[in-house]
């Protein structure tokens, strides 16, 4: 059930606007099942990490097109290889947001996508999202989990809380560079869950300046980012260009948290297959 | 009658302006509060000292409560707390919805975890019924009501077979921790941010320490010892904490959680070390009560008035994160939403005792 910001003066607007999301949703799930149960979409059971990223990563259409670019994951394409359970860690302020709406008990959408895709998958997804953290506390904590959880890879959503709370920039940085850092020292992959996009904070210095050095960071220490705000900036022009109407809250409706879910999913996907650059370090071969 | 400032309400009192400037992410003067130099923070000490106060509602053991009048006061209160926990989290709820609503931002439904409340509201609805679906910051009462409503057992343990009381209590700490074991969230998978079943040595050596005999009556007869081997802990891991020289949690030996430092499962060190900072700065109250009054009285009040003062401080700390959102955190914007905070806690307590003395007059 999505929510709507819109005045009630604008019920009808509204009205057909959920019918539209609505139907982009069961688009997005049909779209993503059909690919999911193409044979020729599906791996082997036993791939090599350098494999070509399956069809089956691909995102729905209505959930706009994210860049994913090519950053490999060595340490869960390791734990892949030998046929060992990938543990995900999920940190950050919105579990949905990260790992698709969860109904009735059921394992998060990400891990449903990602088991049903990779033939041979078996995926722990370890929720310890805290709402409200700001990046360095999150850092603190999210090295704790790791200890206690040992994952191969952390989601980590960032930089929301850090923009409402006007946290400087540098110090920031400081925190998420840091914590990257660590995570590659101790052979965990990491993939930072960047910004959502609101057409009303396009214009926010500092919701901007905070994505601004998400990117930074993700170009200088070759993270793997979800480009959530672009990809929903993408879709909002393309339904305001086609006479569509704009959903204003898309990225808040179950239907873009599991487009979230999609391109988490695809994120992965890409890095596990994606061939390991010459110059980063070979994975330890065990944790 | 209000009863005359004293140092539980005044700890309380400053347990109370802490965590409501604490529940303020990223606002200036967080920088001043104690767990800037101590591992511990202000929940520790809100949790040992509602374990204090759950000593002094049982009485002393001269004067004992029979134990069906004891389980229904205890009842009654963790009744109470629950009522309160429900209230804000719908009142946060509102706030949210309605700033997002106000500020054309939906972003802010996502805020503390609420996300889900809007999204699926069906079953996250009875997850908020059942404290198992906590909003950020808002995960204190949770734990809070699961402590009082053990509290009956607490303190019939203690009537009945004190010695076992501590010792039972540490064996579900060390369990919890060596499991390990935590409470979950449900319909979001996850854990209790403050686990209960480690969280409740804390209310339990509160609560033992505040009795006349037992381990309460050994503290008080070696408080000087207690302080003497208290003072340099406080003062090394403040160091620690302050240059940030803590091992690298992954090569910590196993059980991690027992070495580790982390709020959620309230680990040893952060135990021993609010333990020690709570010996030490116990012995400050009588020197500078007499020289600052007002601010005895001041925060006193507060303490005495906990749970309101406490209920809005939750609320005024969620309504200052989005004033900083708006005013974009200036140092003004800041000290205007602490010091209006705490202004408001303070109109709290003293409309809370303000209805007390009209009740016992009417």
């Amino acid at each position: 059930m999505g929510v709507r910001m819109e005045r009630s003066t604008k019920g009808s607007r509204l009205i057909v606007g959920r019918l539209c999301l609505g139907a982009l949703g069961l688009a997005a799930v049909l779209i993503q099942g059909a690919w999911a149960q193409a044979p020729s979409a599906k791996p082997e059971s036993t791939p090599e990490p350098s494999a070509v990223a399956p069809e089956a990563s691909a995102v729905a259409k209505d959930c706009g097109e994210p860049k994913v670019a090519v950053t490999p994951l060595p340490n869960s394409a390791l734990a892949l290889q030998k046929h060992q359970k990938i543990k995900i860690l999920a940190i950050g302020s919105s579990a949905a947001a990260v790992l698709g709406m969860m109904h009735d008990g059921n394992p998060p959408l990400l891990e449903q996508i990602l088991e049903r895709n990779i033939k041979g998958l078996d995926v722990e997804i370890i929720n310890r999202g805290f709402s409200g953290e700001l990046a360095e506390a999150a850092s603190e904590r999210l090295k704790l989990e790791v200890a206690l959880n040992e994952p191969n890879l952390v989601l980590w959503q960032v930089g929301a809380n850090d923009a409402f709370a006007q946290v400087p920039v540098e110090s920031f940085e400081r925190s998420v560079v840091g914590t990257v850092r660590w995570l590659k020292e101790h052979n965990v992959d990491v993939i930072l869950v960047g910004l959502h996009y609101m057409k009303q904070l396009a214009k926010n210095e500092h919701y901007q300046a905070i994505r601004t050095s998400l990117q930074r960071i993700t170009a200088a220490e070759s993270v793997q980012r979800v480009t959530r705000y672009e990809a929903m900036e993408v879709l909002a022009r393309t339904l305001r260009e086609s006479g569509r109407p704009e959903p204003r809250d898309f990225g808040l409706t179950e239907d873009g948290y599991n487009c979230m879910a999609q391109y988490v999913a695809r994120a992965i996907t890409v890095g596990l297959f994606a061939k390991p650059a010459k110059h980063a370090p070979q994975p330890a071969p065990t944790r | 009658m209000t009863r005359q400032a004293n140092a539980i309400d005044f700890w309380r009192g400053f347990a109370l302006v802490s965590i409501f400037i604490n529940h303020i992410p990223g606002v200036f003067y967080e920088r001043l509060t104690h767990r800037n130099f101590s591992i511990s923070d202000s929940a520790e000490l809100f949790v040992f000292l509602a374990g204090w106060s759950l000593g002094l509602l049982v009485g002393s053991r001269t004067q004992p409560m029979t134990a069906p009048r004891l389980v229904a006061r205890l009842g009654g209160r963790a009744l109470t707390i629950y009522a309160a926990q429900i209230l804000i989290s719908s009142i946060a709820l509102a706030i949210l919805a309605s700033s997002a609503y106000t500020f054309d931002n939906p972003l802010i439904l996502e805020w503390h975890n609420a996300a889900a409340v809007f999204q699926d509201p069906a079953l996250t609805h009875i997850g908020l019924v059942l404290l198992t679906h906590q909003l950020g910051y808002f995960d204190i009462l949770p734990l809070y009501v699961v402590l009082m409503l053990a509290a009956p057992l607490i303190a019939l343990i203690d009537k009945f077979a004190r010695p076992l009381l501590v010792p039972l209590s540490l064996a579900l700490y060390f369990a919890s921790l060596t499991v390990p074991f935590t409470a979950r969230t449900w319909p979001v998978p996850g854990q209790w941010f403050f686990n209960p079943f480690t969280w409740q040595v804390i209310f339990v050596l509160g609560f033992a320490m505040s009795r006349d005999e037992g381990l309460g009556a050994v503290v008080r007869r070696n408080i000087d010892l207690v302080r003497m081997i208290s003072l340099p802990i406080v003062v090394i891991t403040a160091v620690l904490v302050w240059f940030n020289w803590f091992p690298d949690p992954t090569k910590l030996p196993e059980p991690k959680l027992l070495f580790l430092n982390g709020k959620s499962f309230l680990t040893p060190m952060r135990l021993i070390q609010f333990l020690a900072l709570a010996a030490v700065f116990s012995a400050s109250y009588p020197y500078f009560a007499p020289w600052v009054p007002w601010l005895t009285e001041f925060l006193s009040s507060l303490g005495r008035n906990s749970l309101n003062v406490f209920c809005v401080a939750s609320l005024l700390s969620l309504v200052g994160q989005v004033v900083r959102y708006l005013y974009t955190g200036s140092l003004l914007a800041d000290t205007i939403v602490v010091v209006c905070g705490i202004g408001l806690l303070w109109l709290t307590a003293w409309v809370s005792e303000w209805r007390d003395r009209q009740r016992a007059a009417g």
